[in-house]
């Protein structure tokens, strides 16, 4: 017997990356108490700033203050991986998911977020694979189109990928993204130099590449999402 | 065996089962009795799962814990996932290593790589863990999910 994974999908336009957080946070907390089913929330951040559990501001090649000036918010968080931006026209899907559930470790959780991506990317030609040993996310060449960071609590995910649509790249100047240095970062645009479809139909895809590389067949879809529905 | 009489001893005096070797928590947490201070890891298979162990976060002696709380984190592949604590107690004792080397989470899970000593509150709690037959079972069982 086929067992019907259902998950339900919140479309969340521009959220602001605290409150994305503390929604994040709520969730979690409702599926360790199986509250609710498996949940993804699809979004896009103002111009933000991250770093990971293990604090790796050296990586930030420009003061607190000047990001502000930029218009751009700095957050430590307590996902894993290293600092990175997030920003418009980049689409950051954050799975709230049982891992026990899927019966997957955080190894397998990463590569198929990897895979996401990488299947994403293959709907527009472009052939995108994972990361080498110690380079977590998915890369065109050596240019990196997209990043993961996730934080797993009892076996229930938060935080997670974030896809170059067609960012504005020179944000990812001030910093040494992810910790790599010498490579560069990339988008979806820039990879087919083409005019792109509207950007939601970009982001259902990406859903839909998640929701087949994790086996879910049952998609509830939560439109016109607000975070007043939490 | 006089390690095992010994072992028998203590577990009548704290009125829990016999251990045999050490017992395990369904989130992949193994613990050992000595006394009544328990020895906590992660378990071979949880680092397996886990890939690379590059960071390490174990919290300072003397604090206490509630059973199913978490204790620290574990990074790997850009990815932190808590780890939680199988019994209730006071953290007496931190293992320093895996922070200064965390591939011993790796390598070395049930010796080098233990984690924090703590002095159980309630050693009834123990009793609700698996022994390895039981946690292999377990394991197997979520395999099978996939």
């Amino acid at each position: 017997m086929r067992i019907v994974r259902s998950l339900k999908v919140w479309k969340l336009g521009t959220v602001n990356y605290l409150q994305a957080l503390k929604l994040q946070d709520k969730l979690v907390s409702d599926r360790k108490a199986h509250k609710i089913t498996d949940t993804l929330l699809a979004l896009q951040h103002p111009p933000t700033y991250t770093l990971g559990k293990r604090r790796t501001d050296h990586n930030l090649l420009v003061s607190e203050d000047d990001l502000r000036s930029i218009g751009a918010e700095l957050h430590y968080t307590q996902r894993g991986g290293d600092i990175t931006f997030h920003g418009p026209h980049q689409a950051v899907l954050y799975p709230i998911i049982s891992l026990r559930d899927l019966g997957l470790g955080a190894r397998k959780y990463v590569e198929k977020l990897e895979l996401t991506m990488i299947e994403l990317a293959s709907l527009y030609g472009v052939k995108a694979r994972a990361g080498e040993r110690g380079e977590t996310g998915v890369w065109v060449g050596d240019r990196k189109i997209g990043a993961i960071g996730v934080r797993i609590s009892s076996a229930i995910t938060s935080h997670g990928l974030a896809f170059n649509i067609d960012p504005d790249l020179n944000y990812f100047k001030h910093i040494v993204p992810c910790g790599i240095a010498e490579k560069d970062v990339t988008s979806l645009r820039k990879e087919i130099n083409m005019v792109l479809p509207n950007e939601e139909l970009i982001q259902d895809q990406l859903i839909s590449c998640f929701a087949n590389v994790f086996g879910f067949s049952d998609i509830v879809w939560k439109n016109n999402s607000s975070l007043a529905d939490s | 065996m006089a390690l095992r009489t010994w072992a028998s001893s203590i577990a009548n005096a704290l009125r829990v089962s016999l251990l045999d070797g050490l017992k395990y928590a369904s989130s992949h947490e193994w613990v050992k009795l000595d006394g009544s201070v328990v020895t906590i890891g992660i378990t071979d298979h949880a680092q397996d799962h886990l890939g690379e162990v590059v960071f390490v976060e174990v919290p300072e002696a003397g604090g206490s814990m509630a059973q199913g709380t978490s204790y620290g984190a574990v990074e790997s592949v850009k990815a932190t996932s808590d780890v939680n604590s199988p019994i209730s107690g006071d953290i007496v004792e931190v293992n320093t290593k895996p922070s200064e080397v965390p591939g011993l989470i790796n390598s070395s899970p049930y010796q080098e790589g233990w984690m924090i000593k703590v002095k159980a509150s309630n050693p009834s709690e123990l009793e609700s863990l698996m022994d390895p037959k039981e946690y292999t079972k377990s394991c197997e069982e979520e395999h099978a999910a996939r």
